[in-house]
């Protein structure tokens, strides 16, 4: 509060003495040019109550602005003399100037911070949204595996006696599977947390693009071990900021959603592009495709209970969802498009 | 026959303690298991284990603080177990004198393939060429450090010293994770700036002289946040 009176008092004062120093100069080489000297004053009035706050600063530099003209430029010089012709008259005039432009830049002053104040909001809602959207989904996908397990679990012990060999090690492999599909969904959620923990924006450092790509690929093979992708880098060394844990995340969501949903055994294409300005990472897959009413919502997070597809209970969206959490925090953009023979994700990030 | 080498866990989990027993005891190491850094502590020094896993989620005592106090007078294997996300909680771990670490949740047999690296180089008396080893062989890669020549496929391949530098480090400690800075500071020296960016671009190019595929690696694998690991060395 009291800083900002200091900056209007800086401000009013500096724009003041600016003008009158102007004005000495027009005074000294254009002879006879009251009408100039008087705009000259208007014009720092117009800017002292453009950077200030208030009505003070204005009605008080007008005020002394109307002092100077008739102290400095006017006969006679040097001394007051309020009966000058007209003189009430050019009062007024700059005093309705300040009064008028302080009004209406205070005004604006206040809009624009309305504005932003809706604008914060907005973004508040809208993260809202996401984070909403993301526990509905996530309790809509936490269940499935979940009952899988139970169940399988307690028909083991309840049925020891009478089950096969084979059949109690379809129900372990069984487990497992779920269990595997949990953890995913587990280490997705906590790349979430890694984000909310920094207040929407990632801690970014250098990273090398193709180190990147190799550990996700490494973890996918962990994941899926005969999973069939190609990936392949630039010759030259990439190195970009960002958060690798999470993008090494995003990657592996990409490839194991194209894997799991594209329905076809050719292999899938992961690869990276540089145009100088950004770095985009595709994963182009030669599968079923996407179906269009899916493509524009696809990132939301909505579980999807649909027809078009036939694996709705292992639901993309968390990851999907995450996967554009995780873009945006970067500054970056996600997308998805069909091409002739499946689909292809794409992700781009900035190189500054 | 050997007598069996006997593990230390230190791990609050009791689920995942009894997993980690069964699966040790199951490929015939005698293991004591202890609930919390305390007791860990003082089976450590009663029973000299032949390695240590060690949970760095204990609920008494922070587990970089376990491994300094271990490190304060043995230096017998310890392998970490930790969370996926907290990567700086193992380069601490690393960098504080343990081993290796492996990630929760983890398989079975990864498992086992640390235990073992770790027993093995505890074996070795820790340092490859005080055994006699002078030579690191993985599929198609020998490095011969008598020689200091590198061929991949019997081809020889040339690498700036550095490069040379850097892959025999990495071989040398074949199987285990070496963080960037220890990485750094071997070869550039201890007051080399940390600044891993040199490291990165070196990393680069070794990788497209030894590698068919820089983006699907055999030989040296990221671990991303904490360092590189080189396959183990099958001259062994």
């Amino acid at each position: 509060m009291k800083s900002r009176k200091t900056r209007n008092f800086i401000i009013t004062v500096s724009c003041l003495a600016a003008a009158t120093a102007l004005a000495f100069l027009f005074f000294y080489f254009v002879p006879n040019n009251g009408s100039n000297i008087a705009l000259i004053y208007i014009l720092a009035l117009i800017i002292i109550v453009r950077f200030t706050d208030g009505y003070l600063p204005g009605v008080f530099s007008s005020v002394i602005a109307v002092i100077c003209v008739n102290f400095l430029f006017t006969y006679p010089y040097f001394a007051l003399n309020f009966t000058l012709a007209g003189y009430p008259i050019t009062f007024l005039e700059m005093l309705a100037v300040t009064l008028f432009t302080s009004t209406m830049t205070t005004n604006m002053k206040e809009q624009a911070k309305l504005i932003a104040e809706r604008d914060k909001l907005l973004s508040e809602a809208e993260k809202e949204k996401m984070r909403a959207n993301l526990l509905r989904a996530v309790s809509h996908d936490l269940r499935t595996p979940l009952t899988g397990i139970i169940g399988a679990s307690s028909s083991y012990l309840e049925n020891d006696a009478s089950l096969t060999h084979e059949e109690k090690n379809a129900i372990v492999t069984h487990i497992q599977e779920d269990a595997n599909w949990l953890l995913n969904m587990v280490e997705n959620l906590l790349s979430v947390t890694r984000i909310y923990n920094q207040s929407t924006k990632v801690k970014k450092t250098d990273e090398s693009v193709e180190e990147v790509v190799s550990a996700a690929m490494l973890r996918l093979k962990k994941r899926i071990p005969d999973a069939q992708v190609s990936a392949s880098v630039p010759d030259d060394l990439l190195i970009i900021p960002m958060d690798a844990i999470l993008i090494e995340q995003v990657l592996l969501n990409l490839l194991e959603n194209a894997i799991i949903h594209s329905q076809s055994e050719k292999p899938i294409l992961c690869y990276v592009e540089d145009d100088g300005q950004t770095v985009t990472f595709h994963v182009k897959d030669y599968g079923i495709g996407i179906a269009e009413d899916r493509l524009h919502d696809i990132f939301d997070g909505t579980p999807y209970i649909g027809s078009s597809e036939s694996d709705s209970n292992k639901g993309m969206g968390i990851g999907l969802s995450i996967c554009k959490t995780i873009i945006m925090a970067h500054d970056g953009r996600i997308g998805v498009r069909n091409h002739e023979h499946g689909a292809e994700f794409y992700f781009s990030l900035p190189i500054e | 026959m050997t007598p069996k080498k006997q593990l230390l866990l230190i791990e609050d989990e009791r689920n995942i303690c009894n997993f980690i027993t069964t699966t040790l005891k199951s490929n015939d190491y005698k293991v004591i298991s202890a609930p919390n850094a305390e007791t860990g502590l003082s089976l450590a020094a009663s029973q000299c284990p032949d390695l240590i896993l060690l949970d760095l989620g204990l609920p008494d005592m922070d587990g970089i603080e376990v491994i300094k106090k271990i490190r304060g007078w043995s230096n017998m294997p310890i392998i970490v177990i930790s969370a996926r996300t907290q990567e700086r909680e193992k380069v601490e771990a690393l960098d504080a004198g343990a081993d290796d670490y492996i990630t929760k949740p983890f398989g079975t047999s990864e498992m086992m393939a640390r235990v073992r690296t770790a027993l093995r180089r505890a074996d070795s008396g820790n340092s490859v060429l005080s055994s006699g080893q002078n030579r690191y062989v993985a599929g198609n890669l020998v490095i011969d450090y008598e020689k200091h020549i590198i061929t991949i496929d019997g081809k020889i391949v040339h690498f700036t010293q550095i490069e040379y530098k850097i892959l025999t480090f990495l071989s040398q400690n074949a199987g285990r994770v070496i963080t960037y800075d220890s990485l750094i500071s071997h070869v550039w020296g201890p007051f080399a700036d940390s600044n891993n960016r040199i490291l990165r671009v070196n990393m680069a190019n070794i990788r497209r002289k030894l590698e068919n595929n820089p983006a699907e690696p055999q030989y040296i694998f990221t671990e991303i946040g904490i360092g590189y690991r080189m396959i183990d060395n099958e001259n062994q």
